[in-house]
C-alpha cells in the first residue's frame, strides 16, 4: 500500500515505536512469562484486559534480565494494576 | 441626462448594436443622443458619434481593431491627458513587476520550505511529529474507553527472498482504546546460516493507523537470528483513546495489524520514518 506510486491517495506512513525496538530474547528467558500469558489470553477468548496482570510480569521480567529499558509502570500503561497489588497487600 | 451614460461602458457596450436592441422609444432617443454629444476626450466631432451608431455600417469590434493594429501611442491627442496617460503606463509596469516579483518570491519559498522544515526539525527535535512530548505523558494518564472494544488481528508476511518462519502467535486480540495491550509473533530460523532480518509493519483500515500507537515492537531495526533459532518477537501498543471520539471510527470494530520482514543486506540501512 504504501510503495503503491499513485499520486494523491493517501499512504500509509508507518511510525516508529515509542520506545524503540526490543532486544530479541536469544534465550528465552522470559519465555514462561510469555507461556502464561498466551494460556491467560486462550483460556479468556483474546480479551486483553483480563490478562494485563501476565503482560505486566513478561514485562517486568524483559526489564530485570536487560531485554528492556527500566521503566515505572505507570509509564507502561500498568498504573491501575500496581495500586491493586498494593492494596491487596 | 440619463444615467444610462457611462464613458467606457459606451465603447463596449454600444458599440455594433442594431437599432432594435435599443428598447423604448424614448431610452433610444437618450442613447442616440449620447453618440451624437461630443465626447470628453475628442474635440467634438458629431460624424464620430455617427460613426459609433453603425449608419457607416463598419464590423462591430472596431474599437478594439484599432487600439490592435496601431502600435501604442497614447490615446488622446489633449497634451495633460497624455502626460497622465504616460504616468498610469509607468505605475502599471512597476505593478506588475512587483506582483511578478511576488510570484517568483512564493515558488521560491515553496521550494525553500523542504529544507527549511527539516533544519527545524532536526534543531527541535520534534523529528517529524507535529507535537512534542506527548507519548509517555500520555500513557500514563490514559484512561480506557471500556464500552469500545475492538478487535485487532494479526498477520505476518516474509518477503520471498527471506526463509524465516514467521508467524503471529495469537490470531486475535480484544482490546479497547486507552489500555496497553501486549502480542507475540514467532519467527524461526530453519536455515543454517545466521539471517538478519529488518521488518516493517502495516496497519488496515489507514485511518485507524494513526490512532495505533507502539510503545515498543521489533520493526525497523536489525534483528539477527542464529541457525536454528526461535524467538518470540512481542509488539506493545495501545490504541489511542482519541479513537472513541472521532466519527469517520463509528464503524470501525476491526483493526489489522501486518508485519513484513525482509532480509536485511550488509551495509544496507532501512530508511527510519521520520526526520532522523
Amino acid at each position: 500500500m504504501s510503495t503503491a506510486m499513485n499520486f494523491g491517495t493517501k499512504s500509509f506512513q508507518p511510525r516508529p515505536p515509542d520506545k524503540g525496538s526490543f532486544p530479541l530474547d536469544h534465550f528465552g528467558e522470559c519465555k514462561s512469562f510469555k507461556d502464561k500469558f498466551m494460556k491467560c489470553l486462550r483460556d479468556n477468548n483474546f480479551e486483553n484486559a483480563l490478562c494485563r496482570i501476565q503482560s505486566k510480569e513478561y514485562l517486568e521480567c524483559r526489564m530485570n534480565r536487560q531485554l528492556m529499558a527500566q521503566e515505572p509502570l505507570e509509564k507502561l500503561g500498568f498504573g491501575d494494576l500496581i495500586d491493586g497489588k498494593s492494596e491487596k497487600k | 441626462m440619463g444615467g444610462l451614460w457611462r464613458p467606457a461602458w459606451g465603447r463596449v457596450v454600444f458599440c455594433g448594436w442594431r437599432w432594435s436592441h435599443l428598447g423604448s422609444p424614448a431610452r433610444a432617443a437618450e442613447r442616440v443622443e449620447a453618440f451624437l454629444r461630443p465626447r470628453w476626450n475628442e474635440t467634438g466631432d458629431a460624424q464620430w458619434g455617427l460613426r459609433r451608431l453603425g449608419t457607416w455600417k463598419r464590423t462591430s469590434p472596431r474599437a478594439r481593431d484599432r487600439a490592435v493594429q496601431q502600435p501604442r501611442r497614447p490615446k488622446s491627442t489633449n497634451p495633460f491627458t497624455r502626460a497622465q496617460e504616460e504616468d498610469w503606463r509607468r505605475r502599471n509596469k512597476t505593478v506588475l513587476t512587483y506582483v511578478a516579483a511576488a510570484a517568483v518570491g512564493m515558488l521560491g519559498a515553496s521550494y525553500a520550505a523542504v529544507p527549511l522544515y527539516r533544519l527545524y526539525c532536526q534543531t527541535t527535535g520534534l523529528g517529524g511529529s507535529a507535537v512534542a512530548g506527548h507519548a509517555s505523558d500520555q500513557i500514563e494518564n490514559m484512561v480506557p474507553v471500556k464500552d469500545r472494544i475492538i478487535k485487532v488481528t494479526f498477520n505476518a508476511d516474509v518477503h520471498a527472498s527471506l526463509q524465516w518462519n514467521f508467524r503471529p502467535q495469537q490470531t486475535e486480540i480484544y482490546v479497547v482504546p486507552g489500555e496497553t495491550a501486549l502480542a507475540f509473533y514467532k519467527a524461526k530460523n530453519p536455515t543454517d546460516k545466521p539471517v538478519i532480518g529488518i521488518s516493517t509493519y502495516n496497519v488496515v483500515p489507514f485511518e485507524a493507523g494513526q490512532y495505533f500507537n507502539k510503545i515498543q515492537c521489533f520493526c525497523f531495526e536489525e534483528q539477527r537470528l542464529n541457525p536454528q533459532e526461535e524467538v518470540d518477537m512481542p509488539v506493545f501498543f495501545y490504541i489511542d483513546p482519541e479513537f472513541a471520539e472521532d466519527p469517520k471510527m463509528v464503524n470501525v470494530d476491526l483493526i489489522t495489524l501486518s508485519y513484513t520482514f525482509f532480509e536485511a543486506k550488509e551495509g544496507y540501512t532501512l530508511p527510519v520514518p521520520g526526520y532522523n
